[in-house]
Formats: structure tokens, C-alpha cells, sequence
């Protein structure tokens, strides 16, 4: 049967039919298993690079050594392992420099996972390397050589013993912790940290044991140590170390799979059109088959045995193609995507295969089982079946599959369904557009229109139907590709926005209010360019609702607010790059609103409060610094953590929080030429501590700019459907119109009459499709940036000019390739072929 | 091996009921060669399509090979077309995405015959286009393409053979070709011929003739008491 079906779709390609529809098909596939692949191993990558940020899979963190018999364990589990201790230590240069740092002591097989960036310059370029100091090395960052004065190979000692400082240490893969960031880095041998005789019985030191292995070893062993874990000894599993990159990656992913998913829709379009017109193109054949003897089960089984084979084909073709695009991807973001990205999965293809079943079902059979039902006679006396039926019946089959499959990709019921919506209601405007459009047209112009507009007047309300489905196709297709350049541009001047070029680059913490004129005519002297400096007070969060937050069990674990000192703040007017969600800001608590008494009003940070499950109104107690400090939700705060601006998660009124000793923050723009400058600070201003983040920051630029390639990637692909869309609505017409023309011609119209008519017939499709695409991208952009991706909503009229304008020039170019045979083939030729 | 009692086919067309067949019967005996003849419009080809169960009549009945295909659905009327149909056409009828020979095999593969290739070639060789098996209809003449057409009518062996005006597409001298093949086919397999034409001197090659006029069948007469 399949030989058999092979030999029968072979037959059908010959015949031309099956073409646009086979590369429709291939097309969704292509899409679809190359975007489905390129995110799934983006994703797997990102996940492996996240273990990097831990410098291993797993880390078990404690206050004190771990019984050895725990580290052979996992080497039986087949782990790898090392070992680490993090302790405050002054470090001495010379004679009388010292200073106080956080001292990092790593075993030789640190760090399992990433590498430690190094260089012989202070704030230099990182050279990395797998493993940490040898016995008898110092590296020290950047910061601390300034505050030393020392110069890179000269000597420190940490506690008792000397070391040569060989290198400045750049980055850590395990550095995401703030806190440890806070305090100048050193970094020696494990083995060299008894001879420093820092560590005593009592010190407080923090031991890491890191592990890696496949996550079966990992569970495992994590089985096995659980139950002797005791309090202050944490397990810890992989998390995200760079919010803000994990972000702008998260929405590039989602605007990829909405392409993705778009670019589906318009596949479909294409494909159901292709389909349309290979059942109009069979339906003689199948009248002849029955007329032999050829039952309706024949019938249906030989033309679902053509598509399926013809699907499994676009499988194939698309599947390779596919592959191909996550390849580009890939390169397209090489320099971005430094870590190794996993093999190729399955999956990606079999999310492609049944895409390709599920367009085929949905976009190609119905039109082939209306084929089953053409009636032999046709044979002997054609009759002009209306080719109008059945068409909304297959429109919405279509439209209900099409949203199942993006539900599906998505796993967003509210983006499918808020894109469905907007292509059925550009599908049924257009139509109603179209149909009231041909009709007024015909009743206002058709008796007094002459020559090429009469023509086309009379073509256009011919297939009126027919013009109906295409506009409406066409349409979605326009709108889709200016949504998605609208999208694309409004998402990058949004990156652009939170990522100026001098976004700010360093922090500075601890600043006291004394320092604050200095540092002020620091900045001025050196022309930097500071982003305000914000009070600060450290606390903890204690209780939520008279509960202890420990005993909170539904509360997320990952929950940054709970489980460490927090930086608190206060200001009068609400910052900049905030908005209020809810609640009010303090000058507009109404008196009974505002908490009375003790009570302080707080505004919180909204992905926060909805960890905490906080609501206006919750009853929150603070500790800050041995104070108990009570207060109650006023207002919950939409903040922009990209902005590398200084952010808090609790905000209070000026009054309530003066009266604890706190310090100040700021973050500023240091261009890379002036890093020198940083040393002139640090010894200006010894007791601040100086956070760099340009090395974030750089790297989330190159994300921007390399997303940016790779969606221009993908929108090169949605261009294609579109063309594609648009081709399948030129075919679709063009047997009947070769057969018209051909009459035409015979009875004396010239070539250019004709050109003319159809000139102006398909450039009024391409008019009337620009302009719904217009209105309808719109108004999908509106709903995506306002419910989908957290946007302000924006009108962009442009479209209303651009859109047409390419409806037209599309449509117009597309029928001068496709339809230049209406002319060209002699009259007597197209007559005998199309009876 | 054909009896039509009382048939009838009534169309509604522009709101009105049209009678186009008004109470036919007579009987075609196996072997025969039959001619249906009429003026244009006068129900020719809406009585073949009836006899050969590509439509529904309104009332009567059909038998075929013996059996009522009035009562019959439309696939069981496909599945006796496959066994004991074949078909000529005015407008030839062939697949144009099929070779000649793959014209020829498709109802052979459609009533499942073991060997389509074999048995389409023998017939292609009978009309004398072994040659151009490979060929598409589009590069065949006219006459060629409805010798395409003899070859998979008379491949399956058909009882019956309905033929639809086969030489109006063609020359004269094309036509009287086709003719004498077609005559020359039905010969040689003993086939029963029923034939709609509006040229006499075709119908006159046949035993029978049926006159049709508005709906009615006039004149049954025998071609050599006619003559």
C-alpha cells in the first residue's frame, strides 16, 4: 500500500499540485523544530551554565568540616568533589598596609564547574583557569592590590603566613553572592590554610563542599546525606545566578515562540490554501476515478495515503531544515553563548512531525474529503460546484487547531488565546470587509467602469468568496510580520532603554553620610556620572502576620526576603524607574490607611510580595540590628532589576527608618578607559566597598544585540510564510483565471487590458489586506504589551502606510511571476487543457 | 444485460421543475451495440450517466448485469463499475499528473488486478501506442489521448462499454479511426456497447438505435430494418 501510495504521490508531484502545499508543510516543520530546538537547547545550556554559577552541581554549605566519610561517599557515588573555606582575614603588604578581606581557601579541584578568571593587570582582562592558586600563591582582586598599594607579584601575608600575590583575581564562577562580593577578594590553597593559623576553634568561618555528577549520582547521594544534614548545614541546588540576563533570555525565548507559533499560523494559511486548490485541481481526476469504479473509501484513502506520505516527506525535508536553523541560531549567538550547548534531543523533531500531522489534519483534509464527495457525473456534464462550501466549516477547523498547537508550544493559555483571537477577528473583519467592499464597488462603479477596471471589478466579484479567504489570509499574514517588527523593534528599544550606553556599571555601598560631599566632588572631579545615592539600612524579615517566617511552610523556598539581611530604604517620592501595582504612595494614605501608632507603612517590591503571598494591609515585623521594627503593606512596587540602578524589595517613609544608623548607595558609569580611576577611589574612600557589574552588563548587551540577530533570523522565516501565503492566494485563483483570459483574449482583449485588470484586482486585494493588517496588528501589539510582556502600550500609525503599501507591492509583484502565463500561452493551448 | 423500467429524472433549476427524463424503458441484451442519438439537450447524456450509476434517477429502475442499481448506494454502484463498466469519453477523461500507461493501469489497480503494468501495456499495444506509454496526455493528439482512453476502457474487460460522444473532440478523419477501433475492440471481446452520439452514420454502425426527443425515448429501432 505505501509502494503503492509512493507511486501515486510521486504521480501528484509531477503533476504540480502538491508543490506549495509539500513546502508549506516543510516549512512549519522548519519553524517549528528549529526554534523548538534552538530554545530547548538554549534552555538545557543555560541550566548547565547555571551550575557554573555554583562552580558545581550541588554545594553543601556548613559552619564547620564535614566527617571525611561524607566526601568518600560521593566519590563512591561516583561525584566529584572539592572543598572550600570562606573567612575574614586582614592582609598585610609591607610595613603597615593592611586591610580586611574575605579570604577564599580552595581545595585543587576547584572549582568542579566554570573557571577563575585571572590577569597580571589590575582590572584587567580575565584569563581563565580551571583550578585555583597553587601552595605558597595569593591572588588577589583588583581592588585589594589598590587598597595594599601592592603591586602584582609582590608579597602578603594572610595571618601567619606569607604568600607571593601571583595574580589578580578578575572573576569567580561561584562569585553571584553578594554578600561576599561586598568585602575585597583573596583567594589561596586549601593546603596552606592551617599554616595561616586564621582558623581557630570558634572562627567564624563558612566551609563549602562542592559536588558535580549526573543527576541520577546526584539524587543519590543527596538520598543518602539528607538525613544527616543538621541545622546551619544547607544542601544547596542550582539557582539562576543572573536574574536580569535570565530575563531578557526568558523574553527573547517567548518572542521566538510566539514567532514561532505565527509563523505556524501562516504555514497553515499557506497550506490550507495550497490544499484548496490541489482539491479543486483533483476534483475532475476523482470524478474520472469514480466514474471507473473508484469507491469514496478508495477515494479518501488514496489522497490521506498522498498526504501522508507527503507530510512524512515534509518531516524529513523540514526536520533537516530545521536543524539548519537551530545551527544559525547558534551562530548567530556564539560569542553570547559561552558554555557548551547540549546535543540535539529528539524532541525538537517530534514537536515538528506532529505540527506536521496536526496542519495536515486540520489545514489540508478537509478539502480532500470534500473531494470523496465529488459526483462522477461530472464526467459527462461539468457543472460549477460552488467551491464556497464547506469553507467556514474548514476555516474554523483550521482556527481551532491552529490554537491547540500554539497552546501546545506555548504552554500560554492566555498568548494562544489572545492570538487566536486576533486572527479570527482579522479573519471575519476581513471578510466582512471584503465581501461589503466587492458588493458597494460593484453597485457604485461596475455600469460605468470601462476597460482594465471593468475587468477587474467584474473579476474581483466573481470570486468574491474566493477574495474574501484570500484578503483574510493575506491580511494575517501582513499582520503578523508587522506585529512581529513592531514587536521586535519595540522590545529592543525597550532593552535599549534599560541598557543605555551609560548604564550604570559599578556599585558603591557603605557610604557614610560624612563621605557624601568627597565622594560627590570625586565623581565631579572625575566627570563620572552617579545614579543618586539611596539610604540603606540592613534588616531581617521575622514576621508575616504575627508568623514566624521560618514557620511559614507554603512560603517558596527560594524566596530571596526570608532567609538573609536585606538592604532597606526610605525615600520621600517614589523613585524614578518604580510603579505603584497597588496601594499608595505615602503622601496619599488616607489617615485611616496609613498604619497607626508603631506601625509603619512599607511599600514592597511586587514579584516579592506575591513570593510572600503579601497583600495591602499585611502586618510585617522587622529586625534591624537587634530593633524590632512592625509594620504594614501601603503600596506594592513594579521595579526594573535591569536597570542597574540601586533597587530595594522594602521601601519606607524618611521618618520611620532615620533614626537607625545606616549607610548610603549608589551605582555610576565608569567607561573602560577610566577603570585606573577605581584604585585613586578605593584608596581615597578605604572603608567603601566597590561592586563592578561591567562585566554583566557588556555581556547583557551582546545578549541584546545577538537576540536581536537571531529574531531577524526568524523573522527572515515569517517573511517567507508570508510570501508563501501570498503565492498560495495567487495559484488559488489562477486556473480559473487562465480559462477566463483565455476567453477573453480570443474575443479580441488585448495583453495590457488583461495585465491591467489583473494588476488592479490583485493590487486592491493587497490594499484592502495592508489596511486590516494594520488595524489588526494594532491591536494584537496592544493586548501582547500590556497583558503578555509587562510593556507600555503604544499606536503605531506608520503600519497604516507601510502595511498597505506592501499588500499591494507583494500581491502585485507575486501576480506578475505567477500570472505572466495568462498572457503568454496562446489562447487555443489554455482553452483545450482547462475545456 | 441491461432493462430500464419507468425511469424518470426530474431537475429543479431556477426555481422551476424540469422534466429531462419522462418515463424510459426498453432493454439492452449482452453483446449488443446500442446508439442513443438525439438533439442536443434531449436527455442523452443524463440517460448514460443514469445507466451507468454516475447519477440518481428520480423514479424507475435500472438493472445492470441483473442487478436493481437504483436501490443501490453510490459506492456499490462504483464497485459494479469496477467489475463490469468501462467508459469513453467525448473529452477523453484522462488523468493529466498520469503517463498513458498509468491512465491505462489506474482502473486496473482500482478493481485490484494482480498485474496493472502487463495488462495496461498489452492494451496500450492493441491501439497501437506501446510506444508512448511514458508519454503525459498533454503531449498526445487528440486522437491519441482517446486511444489512451480505448486502452483503459478495454482494459478491465468491461461488460459494458458507455461511450459519450468519443469522436465530438475530433477531425473526421481522426474520428472514423477512433470509430473503427472502438467497433473493432468491442468486436474482438464480445462486449455490450452503449453509445450517445449525435452523428447518424456512427449510430447507424450499431445494432440498435434509440431516439430520444424531450425526454422521451421516440423510436427504438433495429439499425438494418431502418436502413
Amino acid at each position: 500500500m505505501i509502494v503503492r501510495g509512493m507511486r501515486h504521490l510521486i504521480r501528484a508531484w509531477r503533476g504540480g499540485e502538491l508543490g506549495l502545499l509539500g513546502f508549506s508543510l516543510a516549512l512549519a516543520v522548519a519553524i517549528v523544530s528549529g526554534i523548538a530546538g534552538f530554545s530547548d537547547r538554549l534552555s538545557r545550556g543555560m541550566e548547565q551554565q547555571s551550575h557554573h554559577f555554583l562552580a558545581a552541581d550541588r554545594v553543601l554549605k556548613t559552619s564547620r568540616t564535614v566527617p571525611d566519610v561524607w566526601l568518600s561517599t560521593a566519590k563512591d557515588f561516583g561525584l566529584r568533589t572539592a572543598k572550600l573555606a570562606s573567612f575574614q582575614s586582614m592582609v598585610y603588604a609591607g610595613d603597615d598596609a593592611m586591610q580586611l578581606a574575605s579570604i577564599k581557601a580552595v581545595s585543587d579541584d576547584y572549582p568542579l564547574l566554570g573557571n577563575v578568571g585571572v590577569s597580571v593587570e589590575l582590572f584587567g582582562a580575565a584569563d581563565m583557569r580551571s583550578s585555583g592558586p597553587k601552595s605558597g600563591e595569593l591572588w588577589m582582586d583588583s581592588r585589594l592590590y589598590a587598597l595594599l598599594d601592592l603591586p602584582v607579584g609582590g608579597e602578603a601575608a594572610v595571618g601567619e603566613k606569607s604568600f607571593v600575590a601571583t595574580q589578580a583575581l578578575i572573576s569567580e564562577p561561584d562569585q553571584g553572592n553578594m554578600n561576599e562580593m561586598l568585602a575585597p577578594r583573596g583567594m589561596i590553597n586549601f593546603a596552606d590554610l592551617a599554616a595561616t593559623g586564621v582558623v581557630q576553634p570558634g572562627s567564624l568561618v563558612q566551609y563549602r563542599y562542592l559536588f558535580a555528577g549526573t543527576e541520577e549520582q546526584l539524587a543519590r547521594f543527596e538520598q543518602w546525606l539528607e538525613p544527616q544534614l543538621e541545622e546551619g548545614q544547607r544542601w544547596q541546588d542550582v539557582r539562576d545566578g543572573q536574574p536580569a540576563m535570565a530575563a531578557t533570555l526568558k523574553r527573547a525565548e517567548g518572542f521566538l515562540l510566539l514567532a514561532a507559533s505565527l509563523g505556524v499560523a501562516l504555514a497553515g494559511a499557506a497550506i490550507a490554501l495550497a490544499a484548496r486548490r490541489y482539491g479543486e485541481r483533483n476534483t475532475d481526476n476523482v470524478a474520472i476515478m469514480k466514474a471507473l469504479g473508484a469507491s469514496r473509501r478508495q477515494v479518501l484513502s488514496h489522497y490521506v495515503t498522498q498526504l501522508t506520505l507527503l507530510c512524512a516527506a515534509a518531516i524529513l525535508v523540514g526536520g533537516t531544515a530545521g536543524y539548519g536553523l537551530q545551527w544559525a541560531l547558534f551562530a548567530s549567538l556564539k560569542e553570547f553563548i559561552s558554555v557548551d550547548i547540549p546535543v540535539a534531543s529528539w524532541r525538537p523533531l517530534i514537536v515538528g512531525a506532529v505540527t506536521a500531522f496536526a496542519c495536515t489534519a486540520v489545514f489540508a483534509m478537509p478539502p480532500v474529503f470534500a473531494l470523496s464527495k465529488v459526483s462522477p457525473l461530472r464526467v459527462l456534464r461539468r457543472s460549477d460546484e460552488d467551491s464556497s462550501a464547506g469553507l467556514l466549516a474548514s476555516a474554523l477547523i483550521g482556527v481551532g487547531g491552529l490554537g491547540l498547537l500554539m497552546w501546545w508550544y506555548s504552554d500560554d493559555v492566555f498568548m494562544s488565546a489572545a492570538v487566536l483571537l486576533a486572527t479570527l477577528a482579522t479573519g471575519v473583519l476581513a471578510s466582512a470587509l471584503v465581501l461589503f467592499a466587492i458588493s458597494f464597488a460593484r453597485r457604485s462603479f461596475l455600469e460605468r467602469a470601462a476597460g482594465a477596471l471593468r475587468i477587474a471589478l467584474a473579476a474581483i466579484y466573481r470570486r468574491r468568496v474566493g477574495n474574501a479567504f484570500q484578503v483574510a489570509s493575506f491580511a494575517l499574514s501582513l499582520m503578523v510580520l508587522s506585529s512581529l517588527g513592531l514587536l521586535r523593534t519595540s522590545l529592543l528599544e525597550d532593552w535599549q532603554l534599560q541598557l543605555p550606553a551609560d548604564a550604570p556599571n559599578h556599585f558603591l555601598i557603605n557610604i557614610q553620610s560624612s563621605e557624601i560631599a568627597a565622594l560627590e566632588s570625586f565623581f565631579k572631579q572625575n566627570a563620572l556620572k552617579d545614579a543618586g545615592l539611596f539610604p540603606m539600612v540592613r534588616g531581617r524579615l521575622t514576621h508575616i502576620d504575627g508568623q514566624n517566617v521560618s514557620d511559614i511552610k507554603d512560603i517558596e523556598a527560594s524566596s530571596g526576603g526570608i532567609n538573609r539581611e536585606l538592604n532597606l530604604s526610605w525615600a520621600k517620592d517614589l523613585p524614578d524607574d518604580n510603579s505603584l501595582v497597588s496601594g499608595s504612595w505615602w503622601q496619599d494614605l488616607a489617615p485611616s490607611n496609613s498604619a497607626g501608632g508603631d506601625i509603619v507603612p512599607v511599600s514592597v517590591e511586587l514579584e516579592l510580595a506575591e513570593k510572600l503571598h503579601l497583600k495591602l494591609g499585611s502586618a510585617l515585623s522587622f529586625n534591624i540590628g537587634g530593633q524590632e521594627l512592625e509594620a504594614q503593606v501601603s503600596s506594592i512596587r513594579r521595579l526594573d532589576w535591569s536597570s542597574m540602578r540601586p533597587n530595594f524589595y522594602f521601601m519606607f517613609p524618611p521618618q520611620s527608618l532615620e533614626v537607625y544608623a545606616g549607610s548610603y548607595i549608589t551605582s555610576f558609569y565608569l567607561p573602560a578607559d577610566k577603570k585606573a580611576l577605581l584604585s585613586d577611589l578605593l584608596r581615597q574612600f578605604p572603608t567603601l566597598t566597590l561592586i563592578e557589574i561591567d562585566g554583566v552588563i557588556l555581556q547583557m548587551k551582546a545578549v541584546v544585540s545577538q537576540v536581536s540577530t537571531a529574531i531577524g533570523l526568524v523573522l527572515v522565516l515569517i517573511v517567507v510564510c508570508a510570501l508563501l501565503v501570498g503565492v498560495a492566494n495567487v495559484l488559488a485563483s489562477l486556473d480559473s483565471r487562465l480559462h477566463e483570459n483565455a476567453i477573453l483574449r480570443t474575443l479580441g482583449a488585448s495583453k495590457k487590458l488583461i495585465i491591467r485588470g489583473l494588476m488592479l484586482e490583485f493590487a486592491a486585494v493587497g490594499l484592502l489586506s495592508g489596511l486590516i493588517a494594520a488595524a489588526g496588528s494594532n491591536i494584537a501589539l496592544s493586548v501582547l504589551q500590556y497583558w503578555v510582556l509587562d510593556m507600555d502600550v503604544t499606536l503605531h500609525a506608520i503600519v497604516f502606510v507601510f502595511a498597505p503599501v506592501i499588500g499591494v507591492l507583494t500581491m502585485c509583484s507575486l501576480a506578475w511571476l505567477l500570472c505572466r502565463q495568462l498572457v503568454t500561452q496562446p489562447p487555443l493551448v489554455v482553452l483545450r487543457q482547462t475545456r | 444485460m441491461i432493462r430500464v423500467n419507468n425511469l424518470c429524472k426530474t431537475v429543479v433549476t431556477g426555481g422551476q421543475q424540469l422534466d429531462i427524463l419522462k418515463g424510459i424503458s426498453f432493454e439492452i441484451k449482452a453483446g449488443e451495440s446500442v446508439a442513443i442519438v438525439g438533439a442536443s439537450g434531449a436527455g442523452k447524456s443524463t440517460l448514460l450517466g443514469l445507466l451507468a450509476g454516475l447519477d440518481n434517477a428520480s423514479s424507475g429502475d435500472i438493472y445492470l448485469h441483473g442487478k436493481n442499481i437504483s436501490v443501490m448506494d453510490e459506492d456499490r454502484r462504483a464497485a459494479l463499475r469496477a467489475r463490469h463498466v468501462g467508459f469513453v469519453f467525448q473529452s477523453f477523461q484522462l488523468l493529466p499528473g498520469m503517463t498513458a500507461l498509468e491512465n491505462v493501469m489506474l482502473p486496473l489497480e482500482l478493481a485490484g488486478r494482480p498485474d496493472p503494468v502487463g495488462e495496461a501495456k498489452q492494451y496500450l499495444d492493441k491501439v497501437g501506442l506501446a510506444e508512448r506509454g511514458g508519454h503525459y496526455p498533454r503531449v498526445l493528439s487528440g486522437g491519441e489521448q482517446q486511444r489512451v482512453a480505448l486502452a483503459r476502457a478495454f482494459a478491465v474487460e468491461p461488460d459494458i462499454l458507455f461511450a459519450d460522444e468519443p469522436t465530438g473532440n475530433l477531425d473526421e478523419h481522426t474520428g472514423q479511426r477512433i470509430v473503427d477501433l472502438l467497433f473493432a475492440l468491442n468486436s474482438q471481446s464480445q462486449t455490450t456497447l452503449v453509445l450517445v452520439t449525435h452523428e447518424m452514420n456512427l449510430a447507424e454502425r450499431c445494432d440498435r438505435i434509440l431516439i430520444m426527443h424531450d425526454g422521451q425515448l421516440r423510436e427504438e429501432s433495429v439499425v438494418s430494418s431502418a436502413i
